[in-house]
């Protein structure tokens, strides 16, 4: 079988700054994985490569063997490739549901065209079902009918991780999940990002600063520094090693 | 069900836009007005699916307005087609530019957008105004035909008659309003929405970015050429004063005066701004620059127009908890 | 053909002079408040009226009329900011409604006090020509010219030389940064509409004269003015001054080959070929990221 996600020798540049050089690892097998290092490692131009929303300047990506760096994140989501993002994007003027609804949908220009003349709204009230069991995993069911913008930042983050699966994605990327959110919910999110992966066993990819979030979440961790994949391992190995710890300590 | 407020106006503009003959019949003047303002109801439908619900801001549209209408107008003067024909040809040449423009120019960024349509309209304007042979320059293009009778049994519509054009216009318009509801209650109508609050997640969830602004343009564009060819078939005449960078910007106006993004916004923001002055009889430039203090109003304290100060009131009233106030 | 040619050059680098003076007003907007100031055409017109006024009814001086006009201007410059765009920081399309509420204030306002019709005045400046061989040029060219050279030389002093000019461009790079180090952004976003209003009435000043005085007469300039910096790239002085030039003097060479009725067809056209090309200008900096 070949592996889920494969990422092989990434470099990419900004000016005169090596962001990322020469990394590479690979995700064989659903779980959840979490990607971490210290300011500057690179990790954040990783994700972005990944997304789509910047392009290796060598190197590729593959995605259950296609090769998907450089192509435009469109078309990635499309392939089951969704993401999260750090500063948390929720559409505001929908309502809640309305926002889970609209990651359900289809975008083709095609299938949407046709749906302006049939007008055929099953789709939807199929979707609906799976939406509002969502919104009631996290306790938003009361909000369906509300505008995103009445939540709160942490609920969003929960609406905005939900919203991901309703388009039934093969791989999860959530950038920084844990930021902003306070050590209450932090708690209700691990254990809720538990719950649907062990629903969906896809693959999760964390980028994570907080570490003992991530630390108690993820199965794998990958370690980058300065551009480079450290190590990979269980948390445990990760947390012992001399090196990362040396990466850290600066 | 309750009913929303959009609907019941909706429902109150349709029943008073096919009783108004009947109502008017005997003031020829309020029925010429309430063509006009549908001439005008029309484009700014175009434009509130651009604007108001894709997000892109064009300064230029009533170019491609006047595209349909020399289109039409050639078709049926020169051409001798009749009106039906004509006017999808005004309504294809329209989006067709809109087509070619928008290629291009749709991947710029906002500001960049905003300065090509300008720049679109203003050459389109040049255009008009200097292809003597084609568009009879800045006198325009006098003498064009209206549309033939229709005859069911012993009833004649006559278009030359107003209320016949009125009837003609309305009709076209109440078309125009129903492709905007179909479209902007779909699936694609919910694409283009999420485009307006945040491109970024629209792209992550799968809207091709591109392609639905080329398509909302397209669409809003052949929907202007559509505006403009009634307008010069109503007026009689096609000049390109009709269709320069204030009529653009008078058009942008009429939409954010009305709502952006509420399917009834347009056709408010038309009344408001054709109609009321004429019936207030107030001086074209007194009317402007009341308009022009409105704008800044709106621009600040209530930047969804009249339907959305309405949406909000309605809201209180509805709900007297009232926390379920949005807010954009 | 050649006296042609050079004709044409000195129209065009005046005409450019003015658009340079737009330009920069536009440019210095646009890069320190992010704000695409439609109504800098209407306030260029305004310069225009204003200079009428102050010059028959209260100065009999053309200088001091120019002087009064641009006080004027920055006067009106520092209402707008105040009471206009402050509350619109950041609203992309609110502040171009409001841009475009001002247009039509601002341009039925002079008429309802003016009327329609087109004023005149007639400095000595433009009753006094300047001969080149067979060529002659009214002295008010060339005013034009010196004073926008002037004027170019003065504000590049001011950017470089003073702690406002200094806190202007801080705020343009940096704006949390610039408040970090204890500038106040509202001091900096009304000097900046002041400067650029008073070089938009500076404009007005200095080319209704030489023609006339019309309601009007702001929207090309505007409209150039605006290509220009998008030419030069949004946001670049150097730019602004680059682009205003060169718009003025390739569309007057233009009349040479295509009709006159189609110069502005030239102007835009470069506009939409450059956005094409090179969507970031001249001078500008291409800016990563999609939003």
């Amino acid at each position: 079988m070949s592996a889920i996600l494969e990422v092989s020798d990434i470099s990419k540049s900004f000016g005169g700054i090596q962001a990322v050089n020469g990394a590479s690892f690979t995700l064989d097998h659903p779980g959840i994985y979490g990607l971490i290092g210290p300011n500057g490692a690179g990790k954040t131009t990783m994700f972005d490569i990944i997304c789509g929303r910047q392009v290796p300047d060598a190197g590729k990506v593959l995605f259950h063997s296609s090769r998907v760096d450089g192509v435009e994140p469109y078309k990635l989501s499309r392939q089951g490739l969704a993401r999260t993002f750090q500063e948390c994007r929720v559409l505001p003027e929908e309502t809640c549901l309305d926002n889970v609804l609209f990651a359900a949908q289809s975008k083709r220009m095609t299938s949407e065209m046709l749906q302006v003349f049939t007008r055929n709204t099953k789709h939807r009230r199929d979707a609906e079902v799976e939406a509002r069991r969502l919104l009631r995993l996290i306790n938003l069911e009361q909000y369906a009918d509300q505008p995103a913008s009445d939540l709160s930042y942490g609920q969003r983050r929960l609406l905005e991780i939900v919203s991901c699966f309703m388009s039934k994605p093969r791989i999860l990327l959530l950038d920084e999940p844990a930021s902003g959110i306070n050590p209450t919910l932090l708690n209700t999110l691990r254990d809720f990002l538990v719950e649907l992966y062990e629903e969906t066993k896809i693959v999760f990819l964390i980028v994570e600063h907080n570490m003992e979030f991530i630390m108690s979440l993820a199965s794998t961790i990958i370690v980058m520094h300065q551009g480079r994949v450290l190590m990979q391992g269980a948390p445990e190995q990760v947390q012992a090693d001399e090196s990362v710890i040396d990466a850290y300590l600066g | 069900m309750k009913l929303s407020l959009s609907t019941i106006v909706t429902i109150v503009i349709l029943a008073f836009g096919a009783l108004a003959p009947f109502i008017f019949g005997g003031q020829p003047y309020i029925l010429y007005v309430l063509t006009l303002a549908l001439c005008y109801t029309i484009p700014a439908i175009g434009v509130n699916i651009l604007y108001g619900y894709t997000g892109l801001v064009s300064l230029g549209h009533m170019g491609f307005a006047g595209v349909g209408a020399y289109t039409t107008a050639l078709l049926m003067k020169d051409v001798g087609l009749p009106f039906v024909p004509s006017l999808f040809g005004g309504m294809f040449a329209a989006g067709f530019l809109g087509f070619l423009v928008g290629i291009p120019c749709l991947r710029l960024r906002s500001h960049y957008f905003i300065i090509v349509t300008l720049a679109v309209g203003m050459i389109l304007f040049t255009l008009f105004n200097n292809l003597d042979g084609l568009t009879g320059g800045a006198e325009g293009l006098p003498g064009i035909p209206r549309p033939g009778n229709i005859e069911i049994g012993s009833f004649v519509l006559d278009f030359r008659s107003l209320t016949g054009f009125y009837v003609l216009t309305f009709i076209i318009a109440a078309l125009t309003f129903g492709l905007q509801y179909i479209l902007v209650r779909s699936d694609f109508g919910r694409s283009l929405s999420s485009l307006r609050q945040d491109e970024s997640l629209a792209a992550a969830r799968g809207v091709n970015v591109f392609g639905h602004k080329l398509a909302a343009f397209v669409l809003s564009t052949a929907i202007a050429g559509v505006g403009g060819a009634m307008k010069v078939l109503f007026l009689r005449a096609a000049a390109p004063l009709s269709f320069d960078m204030n009529e653009s910007i008078n058009l942008m106006m009429m939409l954010i005066l009305g709502g952006a993004g509420y399917l009834v916004g347009p056709v408010i923001g038309a009344i408001t701004f054709i109609a009321l002055p004429e019936f207030l009889r107030v001086a074209a430039e007194m009317r402007l620059i009341f308009f022009g203090f409105v704008l800044l109003i709106l621009a600040r304290f209530a930047p969804r127009g009249i339907c959305g100060a309405a949406e909000v009131a309605y809201r209180k009233l509805a709900n007297k908890e009232a926390n379920v106030v949005r807010y954009t | 053909m050649a006296t042609a040619i050079l004709e044409q050059f000195i129209n065009g680098a005046m005409m450019g002079s003015i658009y340079v003076l737009m330009a920069l007003g536009m440019v210095l907007i646009y890069g320190v408040m992010h704000v695409l100031n439609f109504a800098h055409g209407v306030l260029f017109m305004v310069g225009g009226y204003l200079t009428h006024l102050f010059f028959f009814s209260w100065t009999g001086s053309y200088p001091l009329a120019i002087l009064g006009s641009m006080v004027a201007l920055a006067a009106i410059g520092i209402v707008l900011e105040r009471l206009v765009f402050r509350a619109l920081r950041d609203n992309l399309r609110m502040q171009i409604v409001s841009s475009l509420g001002l247009i039509l204030i601002i341009q039925n306002g002079v008429v309802q006090i003016w009327g329609p019709h087109a004023l005149q005045m007639r400095p000595t400046t433009v009753e006094t020509l300047v001969k080149f061989g067979q060529l002659s040029f009214t002295l008010q060219h060339f005013v034009i010219m010196g004073v926008v050279a002037a004027a170019v030389a003065a504000l590049y002093l001011f950017l470089t030389h003073t702690r406002l000019g200094t806190a202007m461009r801080a705020t343009s790079q940096a704006p949390e940064a610039a408040v970090v180090v204890g500038i106040d952004p509202n001091r900096v976003y009304t000097l900046t509409f002041m400067i650029a209003c008073a070089l938009a009435g500076l404009g007005g000043a200095l080319l209704g004269p030489l023609f006339i005085i019309f309601p009007q007469m702001g929207d090309a300039p505007m409209l150039k003015a605006l290509s220009a910096i998008v030419i030069g790239g949004m946001g670049s002085v150097p730019g602004a001054i680059v682009g205003g030039l060169g718009i003025g003097i390739v569309e007057s060479l233009s009349t040479l080959v295509i009709p006159t009725d189609y110069r502005d067809t030239i102007t835009f056209g470069v506009l939409i070929l450059m956005l094409l090309i090179r969507p970031w200008g001249i001078f500008g900096v291409r800016v990563r990221g999609e939003d």
